[in-house]
C-alpha cells in the first residue's frame, strides 16, 4: 500500500501525536508514551485496522479535559518506570497521591474504555 | 577481715590483685583442664601424676595461664596464713600441688570410676560445682560419692546424691534438687553453649510476579475508590455516572470486593446489577439486603457464595422483590428456594441459571405461590425434567421462558404440552439444547401454539432439518416477524431454513444467528442483504460461502438497475468468526464493527 512508503518518511514526524480531548484541550505526548493505552495503540495502527488516527496522529479522547490530562499523566509514569529497569520500587502510592477523588469514577470508566 | 589490712606480698600477689584475677576464675580453670587431661588419661589418682600434668600443661599453654596456674596453689591459701603461701610460691608451685587441688582431683577421679560415661557435659556441671566446692571445700567438704544418702542442707530432707546434686550457695551443705532448682540454679541445666549462628540460609529469588506487573490505571483508580468509600461527598454524585458501567469496570477485574460494593449501595435503589458477586461473601450478601431494602430488581452474577443463610435474609429484608436474577447460586438449598417464594408472592421474574439443587419441589412451590410469573429461565439447571415442564404449565402468564442448557434433555411431548398450555403467551422462548426435538417440535409445538413470539432461540438442536425448517418458517403465518431469532449451531440448516426464516421474519429481523451454518450458500446469504433492512446484529460465523462480496452486499446495497438498492442499512455488528473468505480487503462501514476477520486474528 502507499503508506508503506510514506511511513519510513514520516517516522520522524510520527513520533508525536496529539490527543485532543472534548473540551478542547490538547496533548502532544511521544507516540510510544500514547501507545501505553490500548485503544490509542490500535487507533494509531498504521496496519491493522486502516484508521484515520494513523494518518493524521490525532486521537480524539471522548472525556474531559482533567480526564485527558490524568490519562497522559498515567501513561508517562508507566512508560517510564517500564523501560527504566531499577530495583527500587515504583512509586505507585505517589502517583495515587496525585489523582484527586472527586475524579476516580470518571478516571475508572476512561481507564477501562481506554485499555490502560 | 579485709584484704587491705596485710603483711608485706610479693609481687606476684600483688600484680594478680590488681588485674582481679580470683581464685574462682582460676580454680575453675584448672577444674576444667584437670579433667580434660583426666579424661585423656587413666583416672588413677596420684599426686605426681598430676603434678607431671600440671608441668606438661604448663610448658604447651600460654604464659597467662601459666602465672594464673602458679597462683592457684597461692590463692586458694589466701584463707590461710598469706605469708606462709607467699614465699612458698615460686620454686614449689610449679611441681606441687595444693591440698585443695587434690582433694578436687581426688573427688573426681571417685567420681569418674562411679559413672558410666565420662561425658563433657558432667565434667562441665562439675567444673561448676567444682570451683565452689574446692573454694569453699573448708564449708562443705568434698561431694559425697552418687548414690549416697546426704541430707540437704536447706529442707533437711535425705536424698540421694547424684551427680547433680549442686553444692549450696551458703556452703553449709548440699541440697536436694527441689531445693536447688528453687535456689535458681538448675542442675540438669546445661551450660548454655553458644550456638554457633549459621549464615542466614540465602533464600532463593522468588520473583514475585504480582508485585512486578505494573498496576494498571483501572486497578489503581480501584484501590483509591476503596481507600474513599466512606466519603461519599468526595466521591461525587455517582447519579451522574452511569452506576452500570462503574460495576462492570470494577467487575472486570474481579475488583468488587465488601469495602467498595458500598459504592452501589443505597437504601433508595430500586434495582441493583452486579457483574461479579465473586469476591463477597456470604455475610456481605446479607450486608447487601439490609442497605438495600427497596429493591424490586435484582441481579447477581457468580455469586457463588450465595448460601442459605444470606438467601434467607433476602427472603425476609427484600420485601418488595419483584424480579430476581442469579448466575451461580449454587449453595441454595431447596428449603430456601421454598421460603423465598412464600415470601415473595408477587414474584414476577425468576431467572436462575446454573444450580444443580432446584428441584421439583422448588418448583411446585414456584407455581403455587408465585402465579405471577412473567420471566422464568430455568438455565443448566440440573435437574429439569419433564416433571418441571408439567409443573411450568400452570405459570398461565408466562411471557419469557428459557429452558435451555439442561442435563438432560425433556422429552418432545412434554414440551410440546406446556407450549400448549402457554405457548400462545410466549414471547420469548430458548430451548436449546434439548436435543431430543426434531422437526414435529416446530409443527405441533411451535406452529400449532405460539401466536405472539417475537424471540426465539432453537440454537443446538441437531435433529432439526434444513428442510423442516424451512417448510415450519413458511407456514408461520400465526405469528408475526421475529426480531430476535438465535439457530446457531445447528449445521445442517441451509439455504431452505435461511430463506425461509428471512421471507418470514426477514423484514423485521434485528439479530439473526446463523452460526455454524457451514453448508449456506452464497445466494441464500445474499438474500439478507435484500430482505434483512432491520437488521442490526448478525453473527454468521463459520458460514463458510460467506466472502468479501457479500459483506460488500451487505453493507452497500447491490446496484440493481443502476441503483443501489438493499443491504443492511442498520447494521451495527456483524461477526464473520471462522468465514476464511473475508479478508481484510472487505469493504468498512462507519458504524459498523466486524469482527473475526482472521488476518487481523494477533496483534
Amino acid at each position: 500500500m502507499e503508506r508503506n512508503g510514506k511511513a519510513t518518511s514520516d517516522s520522524k514526524e510520527s513520533q508525536w501525536v496529539r490527543l485532543q480531548s472534548t473540551d478542547g484541550f490538547s496533548y502532544l505526548v511521544k507516540r510510544k508514551v500514547a501507545e501505553a493505552s490500548g485503544t490509542v495503540r490500535n487507533m494509531l495502527d498504521s496496519e491493522a485496522g486502516g484508521y484515520s488516527e494513523a494518518l493524521t496522529g490525532v486521537c480524539e479522547i471522548t472525556e474531559r479535559g482533567i480526564i485527558v490530562e490524568k490519562l497522559v499523566e498515567y501513561m508517562s509514569f508507566k512508560t517510564y518506570y517500564e523501560t527504566v529497569n531499577t530495583k527500587d520500587d515504583v512509586p505507585v502510592k505517589e502517583f495515587m497521591e496525585r489523582i484527586p477523588p472527586e475524579i476516580v469514577l470518571e478516571l475508572l470508566l476512561a481507564a477501562d474504555y481506554q485499555e490502560m | 577481715m579485709s584484704n587491705n589490712v596485710r603483711g608485706p606480698s610479693s609481687a606476684l600477689t600483688e600484680f594478680l590483685r590488681d588485674a582481679g584475677i580470683t581464685a574462682t576464675t582460676i580454680a575453675r580453670r584448672a577444674a576444667t583442664r584437670t579433667r580434660e587431661e583426666q579424661q585423656q588419661q587413666q583416672p588413677e589418682a596420684g599426686p605426681s601424676r598430676p603434678a607431671n600434668t600440671n608441668r606438661r600443661r604448663r610448658s604447651t599453654r600460654a604464659s597467662g595461664y601459666a602465672s594464673d596456674e602458679l597462683d592457684e596453689p597461692e590463692n586458694s591459701a589466701v584463707p590461710e596464713d598469706a605469708m606462709q603461701v607467699d614465699e612458698a610460691a615460686s620454686p614449689t608451685k610449679k611441681r606441687k600441688l595444693t591440698k585443695a587441688a587434690e582433694a578436687k582431683l581426688k573427688a573426681q577421679e571417685k567420681k569418674k570410676l562411679g559413672k558410666k560415661d565420662g561425658g563433657d557435659e558432667d565434667e562441665e556441671e562439675d567444673a561448676y560445682t567444682a570451683p565452689s566446692k574446692s573454694l569453699w571445700a573448708t564449708s562443705a567438704g568434698p561431694k559425697p560419692p552418687v548414690g549416697s544418702f546426704e541430707k540437704c542442707a536447706i529442707c533437711e530432707k535425705q536424698f540421694t546424691v547424684t551427680k547433680y546434686t549442686m553444692a549450696s550457695s551458703s556452703g553449709s551443705g548440699f541440697l536436694c534438687h527441689q531445693c536447688a532448682k528453687a535456689g535458681g540454679v538448675d542442675p540438669f541445666k546445661k551450660p548454655a553453649v553458644p550456638k554457633k549462628r549459621k549464615a542466614p540460609v540465602e533464600k532463593r529469588n522468588i520473583t514475585k510476579f504480582e508485585e512486578k506487573r505494573f498496576p494498571t490505571l483501572v486497578n489503581i483508580c480501584i484501590q483509591l475508590i476503596t481507600k474513599h468509600i466512606n466519603d461519599i461527598e468526595v466521591l461525587g454524585d455517582i447519579g451522574v455516572l452511569n452506576v452500570e458501567a462503574i460495576s462492570k469496570a470494577l467487575s472486570k477485574n474481579r475488583g468488587l470486593t465488601q469495602d467498595n460494593v458500598h459504592l452501589f449501595y443505597n437504601t433508595s435503589n430500586d434495582s441493583l446489577t452486579l457483574f461479579d458477586a465473586t469476591n463477597l461473601p456470604s455475610p456481605a450478601l446479607e450486608t447487601l439486603a439490609y442497605h438495600n431494602r427497596n429493591l424490586t430488581s435484582l441481579r447477581l452474577d457468580f455469586c457463588g457464595h450465595l448460601d442459605d443463610t444470606a438467601f434467607n435474609v433476602f427472603s425476609t429484608s427484600l420485601n418488595v422483590l419483584e424480579r430476581i436474577e442469579l448466575l451461580g447460586p449454587f449453595l441454595i438449598r431447596p428449603p430456601a428456594w421454598k421460603k423465598f417464594f412464600t415470601t415473595h408472592p408477587n414474584l414476577e421474574g425468576f431467572l436462575v441459571t446454573q444450580s444443580p439443587r432446584f428441584d421439583i419441589e422448588c418448583v411446585t412451590t414456584l407455581v403455587e405461590h408465585c402465579p405471577g410469573i412473567k420471566d422464568l429461565r430455568l438455565k443448566e439447571i440440573g435437574k429439569i425434567d419433564d416433571a418441571f415442564l408439567e409443573q411450568i404449565q400452570e405459570l398461565g402468564g408466562l411471557r419469557h421462558l428459557d429452558i435451555s442448557d439442561p442435563s438432560h434433555s425433556c422429552s418432545e411431548d412434554a414440551i410440546v404440552s406446556l407450549l400448549a398450555a402457554i405457548g400462545s403467551g410466549l414471547s420469548y422462548l430458548n430451548v436449546s439444547k434439548h436435543s431430543a426435538l426434531t422437526d414435529a417440535f416446530l409443527t405441533d409445538g411451535l406452529l400449532a401454539h405460539t401466536g405472539n413470539l417475537a424471540a426465539l432461540t432453537i440454537s443446538y438442536l441437531p435433529e432439526l432439518t434444513d428442510a423442516g425448517v424451512g417448510a415450519f418458517f413458511d407456514e408461520w403465518a400465526s405469528n408475526g416477524p421475529l426480531n430476535i431469532l438465535d439457530a446457531s449451531r445447528n449445521d445442517v440448516l441451509g439455504d431452505l431454513a435461511l430463506e425461509g426464516i428471512l421471507k418470514h421474519s426477514g423484514h423485521k429481523l434485528m439479530q439473526l444467528n446463523i452460526n455454524g451454518w457451514k453448508d449456506v450458500g452464497a445466494d441464500a446469504l445474499n438474500i439478507i442483504g435484500r430482505l434483512g433492512v432491520e437488521m442490526r446484529k448478525l453473527d454468521v460465523g463459520f458460514c463458510r460461502a460467506l466472502d468479501d462480496f457479500v459483506v460488500k452486499m451487505w453493507l452497500e446495497g447491490e446496484k440493481k438497475r443502476g441503483a443501489q438498492t438493499g443491504g443492511c442499512r442498520a447494521l451495527e455488528e456483524l461477526k464473520v468468526w471462522g468465514c476464511n473468505r473475508v479478508t481484510s480487503a472487505c469493504p468498512r462501514k462507519k458504524g459498523v464493527v466486524i469482527q473475526g476477520i482472521e488476518s487481523q486474528a494477533s496483534r
